[in-house]
């Protein structure tokens, strides 16, 4: 249902251009953010194109370096078998094997807001589970800041992290 | 394996003149002294008089247990004035200050033969010299301090000046192999590694001096090809069961390479290279009657039945004496404590320190995977049920029931594969028939077992000392509601450095039908009802790391 609404609105806005603001490489500033756990840095470099919405986490932990790509779409719910989150990885939460993530995506308040929803298989330690994370991506009115809110179906508390724009030529180095 | 087992003991009391001193049969009164370190450890200022006595002191408490060194309130052991009161009370040792470098040179420099001069700009001279000074009975000093020792009537024995210039890590150790390496310890060797760059804390220098161990700090990372190849010659030269002092080398390797290397040939790992007084500890046994009581919660045999709740038990297992031990909040939170259980052989009056001024919430378990630090999934399969004998051994003195486990081999620090195979898994409950309960894991995992009622229980949760609080509790409220079913038994790793009154404080912020109970009471209740999977390491799990081949 939620999936089905989600896809009309996408419909609708396809056509339309997303907010490009959002575009580019952005850098976790940890003073601003929730905190991290299990992974030192983190950059987000989000490219959009037509209804598609790549979302790229570009993650270091010590000296482990992992890249992963969450591409979504505005106009249709997209299934993925090696959905990326955030883990905090001091919990004992993790991808369920071989399990298939949904996720829808949408542009909302204006067009000015990317929301997404993952419907993601995790394994605990009772057993594997879905969890719903919902995500709503903001760009500041000056365009350099974005502020990233997820919320987990299993969580009370959101997370909020904000990224400052790396501008286009450090963001090649 | 056994007899080969006990025969490495034996040949370790003999070789290295372990001989600790019965409270029973010592005089009431013993004479010995202390000095006070400050918390300098640069190679350019505090570094050089603090390693020249160090080993001074290896060498003056060879026979005797003369010379103890008290450490600043930030230094990583924080239990050495403590523990100095404790043998004052407990064993009649009465403690005289020196004050300076000159003044233990005037009361100890009869136990050396001379002296070894190291070069700071080539620190692994320091770690050469310092097995010079084990086989020779020396006093290793840099060319500032040569005057000191001279006026003491020492006289150069060595000069490393020179003779390593140029050369790498790899070549210096070669070196000294050839040079020394069959004089030394075969039970026992010192890996010397830990800070790097401007500073030096070898702090367990006197451990390795006394032993005569051989000193070395070569890297556990595959990348390093050569080092590895010349610490497995070494290692591969070591007696079966014997023991790797130290840490490794923060800017060469991880804890999880070096661990598994050592690991690879059944070896047992005691950290760390910061260990101060085991030349002195090591003299001591318990006081006459002592014997370890551990403060049970549940008989042996007690089944209980888990009610439709959450259960938390709280476990530390980094080295005690170590963190939080001697600071305020302890007994607030019923907590598990990893014993150090080579210190019944090593350093048993830090032992019984630690069971005199346990708190009722203070409960003791076994481990770290065997009788020393070890990681499972690569000790060769001839040496596991000989080392852990030793292990069950440790917790029958110790009057432990639950043993926890920890192979961080495939891990990426503290974060990643922490699992067993099911081949280990079997190892255990095979090696261990008395134990009540079985803890895998450091940061999280998920491997989980029940056998005759004897569960295996991984950490849901690592407790990172940095994370913020709140975040803290809204991470364990997660697993509280991601894991649904009733019972949920949720069992948490406490870092060393974390601060009991805040995790107090975290678990008032917790909602729901919970109980924090002591681990011995969460294995009982977990016994009774497995909501938790079964699960065992899979070979399609992610690794970090694969391991070492032995040739």
């Amino acid at each position: 249902m939620i999936a089905g609404g989600l896809l009309a609105l996408g419909l609708a806005t396809a056509a339309m251009a997303a907010n490009p603001a959002l575009a580019g490489r952005w850098r976790y500033e940890p003073t601003l953010s929730t905190a991290l756990d299990g992974w030192h840095k983190m950059d987000l470099v989000i490219a959009l194109e037509g209804t598609k919405v790549a979302v790229t986490h570009d993650m270091l932990w010590i000296r482990s370096k992992v890249v992963a790509t969450n591409t979504y779409d505005t106009a249709r719910a997209v299934e993925a078998k090696d959905y990326f989150r955030v883990e905090q990885r001091h919990m004992a939460v993790y991808p369920a094997k071989g399990g298939v993530t949904t996720a829808t995506a949408a542009w909302i308040d204006g067009d000015r807001v990317l929301r997404t929803e993952a419907f993601t298989p995790v394994e605990v330690s009772q057993g594997n589970v879905t969890m719903r994370i919902t995500s709503e991506y903001r760009v500041s009115e000056t365009g350099d800041t974005l502020t990233v809110i997820e919320l987990h179906s299993t969580r009370n508390r959101p997370l909020v992290y904000v990224f400052k724009k790396v501008p286009a030529e450090a963001a090649k180095n | 394996m056994k007899n080969r087992f006990i025969l490495a003991l034996l040949v370790l009391s003999l070789a290295g003149g372990f001989a600790p001193v019965s409270a029973e049969t010592a005089p009431t009164a013993r004479e010995a002294w202390i000095m006070h370190f400050d918390g300098d450890w640069k190679n350019a200022s505090g570094l050089p008089e603090k390693a020249m006595l160090i080993g001074l002191q290896g060498l003056a408490n060879r026979t005797a247990p003369r010379l103890y060194i008290a450490h600043a309130p930030d230094f990583p052991w924080e239990i050495t004035v403590p523990l100095a009161d404790f043998y004052t009370r407990k064993h009649g040792v009465k403690f005289t200050e020196l004050k300076t470098a000159d003044e233990a040179l005037t009361l100890f420099a009869a136990s050396a033969k001379g002296y070894v001069v190291w070069d700071t700009a080539v620190m692994p001279t320091l770690n050469v010299a310092y097995t010079i000074a084990g086989l020779e009975d020396a006093i290793v000093v840099t060319p500032a301090l040569i005057p000191l020792a001279e006026r003491h009537g020492l006289k150069r024995i060595d000069d490393l000046r020179g003779r390593y210039d140029g050369m790498t890590d790899t070549q210096i150790y070669a070196d000294a192999k050839t040079r020394y390496f069959a004089r030394c310890n075969p039970d026992m060797i010192m890996l010397m590694g830990g800070h790097a760059g401007d500073m030096r804390i070898p702090g367990i220098a006197d451990w390795g001096v006394r032993q005569r161990m051989f000193f070395h700090d070569l890297s556990g990372n595959p990348a390093h090809k050569d080092e590895v190849a010349l610490a497995m010659e070494l290692y591969g030269a070591m007696n079966p069961g014997a023991f790797v002092f130290g840490w490794h080398s923060y800017v060469k390797d991880t804890e999880e390479q070096h661990t598994t290397l050592t690991s690879t040939f059944g070896l047992r790992m005691d950290g760390l290279q910061s260990l101060p007084n085991h030349s002195f500890n090591s003299q001591f046994t318990f006081t006459p009657g002592f014997k370890f009581q551990n403060q049970h919660h549940v008989d042996r045999d007690t089944k209980l039945v888990a009610e439709k709740k959450v259960y938390l038990a709280f476990v530390q297992s980094d080295g005690i004496g170590l963190g939080v031990w001697t600071k305020p909040g302890r007994g607030k939170l019923q907590l598990a404590w990893g014993a150090i259980p080579s210190w019944l052989e090593f350093a048993p009056a830090a032992l019984e320190y630690f069971q005199e001024s346990a708190t009722p919430a203070d409960y003791f378990i076994g481990g770290l995977s065997g009788p020393s630090y070890m990681y499972p999934n690569h000790i060769p399969a001839d040496r596991f049920d000989g080392l852990m004998r030793e292990a069950v051994r440790q917790m029958e003195v110790l009057d432990e029931r639950i043993f926890e486990i920890l192979d961080n081999s495939a891990a990426d620090g503290n974060v990643g594969n922490a699992d067993l195979t099911k081949e280990t898994v079997d190892r255990y409950y095979a090696a261990f028939p008395n134990v009540i309960g079985f803890i895998n894991g450091y940061g999280p995992a998920r491997t989980f077992d029940l056998r005759n009622g004897v569960p295996m229980i991984s950490y849901d949760y690592y407790i990172d000392p940095r994370r913020p609080r709140e975040e803290v509790a809204a991470d364990l409220q997660e697993l509280i509601t991601i894991n649904r079913n009733r019972p949920y038994f949720c069992l948490v790793h406490v870092r060393e450095s974390n601060d009991v009154n805040s995790l107090v404080e975290v678990t008032k912020q917790l909602h729901g039908p919970i109980e924090i109970v002591p681990v011995d009471t969460f294995m009982k209740l977990a016994a009774s009802n497995q909501t938790y999977r079964t699960r065992y390491q899979l070979p399609t799990d992610p690794k970090h790391f694969e391991g070492f081949r032995r040739e």
